[in-house]
């Protein structure tokens, strides 16, 4: 295989920035899963497997409903109003079902060992790919381009569409929403008791079952406004996409230090760069055993993640 | 060491089946009796898993029955592929319907094999190499249709040939499989443990397409182009051919990566291509490998040149998945033979009927999966016998074949003699006739043959 | 003594047969061939595959049954002895030293990989471990799919001779045998798998498995007695890795290709754990049966549903919602959730952790009722 020839547009500070720039929206969006991913582990320790399928379900709900509203045709204006209440709706409906799932299939093993949630939690992405499969059919289906991709810069330099603020502003806004709650609610720091101990938590007067529903509620909906961003942003949904989007983000979680909220998002941002660096500068074909090789050095020189608590085993 | 551990397996053997049943036994016993006692049912499991297996084992037999015949297909029926392939059984069950099941004095029985699974969504080996012993071991199976993917093929042909099986495949396209010289060391002999030959196919290969395709762009005042290919058996092979021949030509070839069939965007190759200016950006790849996906970004990205796309790529889902926008007028792909539109003759009278039972265009692969079926029935028909190595040789005789492709034969490799080559471009959402390239075949062959530095006859 | 008397000899051999289930059912499969036509015919090949796979589960069950460390990167050691041994044999190659010498090579050169990965990385706690075992899964995929000078990239090595290619006994080319017969390779990988599974049950009872169980359930404990924790879990470590490249070594021949190497991806790591985790923690017999379930299902019975539901002829329009492939992954979805509703501690727990699970039950009860 012949190395790429050397251009000189290759190394100079307009492409370096356009592939930070892909990065960081890539980046964006990885966090934003990644997030729902923090948010029920950091609560009940299990690394919820189904979330990625959860956001390929929300992403054909998405699909559905710009089908039967016709919101393609739509002027602009429409649109946008037509994009939150995609937002509101789908993350309802992923809010619900990860709900329900919990309810009915991670709530009575709670007292199991850790491995039966992780393997319900397998189950239950095998049976969501299943629905999205007889929902989209086998095949890719292309999402309608709802966001303008219209270029934010002026010139052919750099390229940043509407598409991609989308990601930024939706993923910035949940994010500061997400600490807010976490950390000044009372919900919040129900949250935080139960995650540091649900026993004690309980003895104080905190509904440990309902705190951990609310978790995966907001879990759910923050997946499902990832698959509104996800389908207008890469435009491709199929039945498969939940593996990929779930491993990347579930990546970011840990790398971030999983549990922590702008772990994720550091984590995320991290990943959305090396991808689009290693892209530009090593090759695509390398991008993922680069993404992986860091993932596993930062992990030996910082166990516990980036932004992670150095925690005690218990004794 | 080694001795160490024999000598562990005897002794655990000799206390494990003596000396348990006289004293260990008895302490497990009056544990069970006692303490622990497992609930019914699991013992019920325990103890109806034998003759479950057994009875399984039983009913997966049946004796041969010498009026009958088997085809089999095995294609990936399961995941992305399965539209492309849903169109190849519905054009071979056409094929023995309008046989009425009969092939000479048998009687034809089709069995659609799925190679791909659940778990993977997409062809895997042991799927692949199951299916073709499950074919070799059926005495009534005659026939093997497939595969669809290269990749598969390799697994599948070198297990086929011990038992002289004839392989006809209406999709694969590397050239490695058939052509010596052209393809990796030592193909296709590796394929072939034999030495004798039964696999044959009905779809022209990429030592065709590729060059084609790569003076069509130069013809068409392509300078400079940006190759990318899936890393697959068929999208790498046929890109690396691309890339040779524009070398050849003096075409500058900007740059050559292959991508993850896995990730879910790629926009910052796009940016890199970009960066690059090419005139035209060559894909080789299918859509199950994203080929839609690289469109899609392609266009976002903010990439003005062509885009040039094998005949993988050429299905309507690939126009779905991109946007029908982003590939309009810019977007064009070759495909070996002639388009369903374009058939005339028996192609004509097939499309007419399965646009009839099916309500739909069939995909550009239906009418091969079609016509493979036919010289199957034809193969089984002049043979007259179930010796399978009659049949395989009746049907690499086959030299004039009047198809639905047209008039084609095989010749000496068990590739089709048939050198059409169509460019199609994408137009109003729909895959539209540019025009025919007709090859010189020898002239290729023989600068191919050159380069593989091999000689070819 | 007394005992003996109250129970009549058919109890006992029942007593043993229940007891020794696992090596019973390994019996009967050894014979089956002999009365069962099928087995030496299309499903042979089929059964092959399912002894690989328990022989990879069993290698797994080391570190995440008997060990507790969860390993979500199985299926890149089952990759690495696969590719060894395609390298030591194939005719692209000039080693070509057979199968046996290839196997070896692949066990030890799986385990010293394992030790290298291990040896940094196995102070990291639970889900991080995991992480970077599913990292190192991901990036062997994407280096064997790029080092096409040496793999042969995503066409994989071909074709790998099969075992004994090239010997004659008697007149018998073994070489031809094993291609053609596969009940050659039937009672090779049968044989193995019995061979691991007795020198599993001797490594369970021994110093070294007791210890592996120690670090288990207690780390701290067993530190106090004078467990070495890394080096115990790093021997883990090895011997997952090492019964995983025997594995892989066996996938290469019987395939008589490496596969490419997305066959060594995510989720074959996901669908081995999951056998074993559905079979029972740490439990030899379970991790039998869950890969007899979960592997056997989508080797052996979804194709042959698939070509009854044909047969029957009851879906002439090819609708994915009426073949059994259309339904396969929620069948396989459902059946995990069941089971770990019903037995969250596998289908036959290994008796320990079963003792243990039982204490939690009990220590939950004392909490709820606070």
């Amino acid at each position: 295989m012949p190395a790429l020839p050397p251009h000189l547009a290759m190394i100079s500070l307009e492409f370096f920035l356009q592939q930070c720039l892909i990065g960081v929206t890539n980046g964006a969006l990885i966090a934003l899963v990644a997030m729902g991913y923090s948010m029920v582990y950091g609560i009940i320790g299990l690394i919820n497997f189904a979330h990625g399928d959860l956001i390929m379900l929300g992403a054909c709900l998405a699909l559905s409903l710009v089908g039967a509203s016709g919101l393609v045709d739509a002027g602009p204006t429409a649109t946008w109003w037509g994009v939150v209440l995609l937002l509101l709706a789908c993350g309802l409906f992923c809010g619900t079902l990860n709900m329900a799932v919990d309810r009915f299939i991670y709530k009575p093993l709670r007292n199991a060992s850790k491995l039966a949630p992780l393997v319900s939690a397998i189950g239950v992405s095998f049976i969501f790919m299943n629905v999205g499969l007889f929902w989209l059919g086998p095949a890719d289906r292309s999402f309608p381009e709802l966001v303008p991709p219209t270029n934010l810069f002026s010139g052919d330099t750099l390229q940043f569409t509407y598409q991609d603020l989308l990601v930024v502003v939706v993923v910035v806004l949940l994010m500061v929403a997400l600490s807010v709650l976490v950390r000044s609610t009372r919900l919040g720091r129900a949250m935080r008791a139960v995650s540091q101990d649900p026993t004690a938590a309980a003895l104080v007067g905190v509904d440990v079952d309902r705190v951990i529903a609310a978790t995966f509620f907001i879990g759910g909906a923050l997946g499902g406004a990832a698959s509104v961003i996800y389908s207008l942003y890469i435009k491709t949904i199929g039945f498969q996409m939940g593996f990929q989007n779930g491993l990347y983000a579930f990546t970011a979680a840990v790398l971030g230090g999983i549990g922590s909220i702008p772990g994720a998002v550091v984590g995320g941002l991290v990943i959305g760069l090396v991808r689009s660096l290693a892209s530009a500068y090593v090759g695509e074909r390398w991008t993922g055993a680069i993404v992986f090789a860091i993932l596993i050095v930062i992990l030996v020189f910082r166990p516990e993640g980036l932004l992670g608590r150095r925690t005690r085993e218990k004794v | 060491m080694c001795y160490r551990f024999l000598s562990e397996v005897v002794r655990y053997c000799c206390s494990e089946g003596l000396s348990r049943s006289t004293c260990v036994v008895r302490k497990r016993i009056l544990q069970r009796v006692t303490i622990h006692k497992p609930p019914r049912w699991e013992l019920m499991c325990r103890v109806m898993i034998l003759p479950i297996i057994t009875v399984g084992l039983l009913a997966g037999c049946r004796p041969a029955d010498p009026t009958r015949v088997k085809i089999v297909s095995s294609l990936p029926r399961t995941g992305s592929a399965k539209q492309q392939t849903d169109t190849i059984v519905r054009g071979i069950r056409m094929a023995i319907e309008e046989a009425q099941n009969k092939a000479g004095p048998f009687h034809i029985e089709y069995l659609d094999l799925d190679d791909s699974t659940a778990a993977a969504g997409q062809w895997t080996s042991e799927a692949e190499a199951a299916n073709a012993r499950r074919a070799m071991q059926d005495p009534d199976v005659c026939v093997y249709i497939g595969t669809f993917n290269s990749g598969a093929a390799k697994v599948s042909m070198p297990i086929l040939n011990l038992g002289d099986l004839m392989m006809i495949s209406p999709a694969n396209t590397a050239v490695g499989l058939t052509k010596p010289g052209l393809g990796a060391p030592g193909e296709p002999e590796v394929y072939r443990p034999t030495g004798r030959m039964n696999y044959m196919r009905v779809v022209p290969a990429d030592d065709l397409q590729g060059p084609l395709a790569a003076d069509w762009a130069a013809k068409r005042g392509v300078k400079g182009v940006y190759i990318l290919d899936d890393n697959e058996v068929y999208g790498k092979g046929v890109a690396d051919l691309f890339d040779e021949r524009c070398r050849e030509i003096g075409i500058e070839v900007l740059g050559h990566d292959s991508i993850d069939s896995r990730a879910q965007e790629f926009k910052s190759l796009m940016a890199s291509v970009k960066a690059a200016k090419p005139d035209l950006v060559y894909f080789g790849g299918t859509t199950q490998s994203k080929g839609g996906q690289l469109a899609k970004d392609m266009s976002s990205a903010g990439v003005e040149a062509m885009l040039m796309v094998p005949d993988g790529c050429r299905e309507q889902v690939f126009i779905d998945s991109a946007g029908a926008s982003n590939l309009e007028g810019r977007c064009f792909v070759t495909f070996g033979g002639l388009p369903p539109e374009k058939l005339t003759g028996k192609g004509l009278e097939f499309v007419e009927r399965y646009k009839e039972k099916y309500g739909d265009v069939p995909e550009a692969y239906a009418v091969y999966g079609y016509e493979a079926a036919c010289v199957a029935i034809e193969a089984i028909r002049r043979a007259g016998s179930k010796d399978r190595r009659a049949i395989a040789d009746a049907a690499l005789a086959i030299r004039d074949f009047k198809g639905a492709l047209g008039n084609w034969g095989f010749d000496e490799n068990g590739d089709t003699t048939m050198q059409t080559l169509t460019v199609s471009v994408v137009k109003n959402g729909r895959f539209e006739f540019e025009e025919i390239l007709e090859a010189d075949r020898k002239n290729n062959a023989l600068e191919a043959d050159a380069d593989g530095g091999k000689s070819n006859q | 003594m007394s005992n003996s008397g109250e129970l009549s000899q058919r109890q006992q051999a029942w007593v043993l047969i229940k007891d020794h289930w696992d090596v019973s059912a390994l019996l009967v499969l050894a014979i089956a061939p002999l009365g069962v036509p099928a087995l030496g015919g299309a499903l042979g090949g089929q059964f092959t595959t399912l002894f690989i796979y328990s022989i990879l589960a069993l290698g797994l069950n080391v570190m995440v049954g008997y060990t507790g460390l969860v390993h979500l990167g199985i299926a890149a050691f089952f990759g690495i002895g696969a590719y060894v041994t395609g390298i030591l044999t194939v005719p692209m190659y000039p080693f070509q030293i057979g199968f046996l010498g290839a196997a070896i090579a692949s066990i030890v050169v799986a385990a010293g990989i394992g030790l290298a990965l291990g040896a940094p990385t196995l102070r990291l706690r639970g889900d991080y471990l995991a992480i970077v075992t599913l990292g190192f899964g991901e990036v062997v995929k994407v280096t064997l799919r790029n080092l096409e000078q040496i793999t042969g990239g995503m066409k994989g090595l071909n074709p790998v001779p099969p075992p004994g290619a090239g010997v004659k006994l008697g007149g018998l080319d073994v070489g031809l045998s094993f291609a053609i017969d596969p009940r050659w390779f039937y009672y090779l990988s049968l044989g193995i798998l019995a061979i691991v599974v007795i020198a599993m049950r001797r490594l369970e009872n021994s110093r070294l498995g007791r210890a592996w169980m120690a670090v288990r359930e207690d780390e701290l404990a067993a530190t106090a007695m004078g467990i070495s924790a890394t080096r115990v879990k790093l021997s883990a470590f090895a011997m997952s890795s090492a019964i995983a490249g025997l594995a892989g070594s066996l996938y290469a021949a019987s395939l008589s290709t490496t596969a490419d190497p997305n066959a060594y991806d995510f989720n074959r790591s996901i669908m081995v754990l999951c056998a074993v985790i559905l079979g029972g923690l740490g439990s030899i017999p379970g991790t039998l049966l869950g890969v007899g379930i979960l592997v056997g299902f989508d080797t052996v019975l979804a194709p042959w549903a698939d070509s009854w539901i044909q047969q029957l002829d009851i879906n002439p329009t090819g609708s994915s919602m009426l073949s059994f492939s259309g339904w396969r992954l929620a069948i396989f979805g459902v059946a995990l959730v069941l089971v770990m509703r019903l037995r969250p501690e596998g289908l036959v727990p290994s008796r320990r952790v079963a003792a243990e699970l039982h204490r939690e039950e009990e220590h939950a009860a004392i909490t709820k009722g606070f």
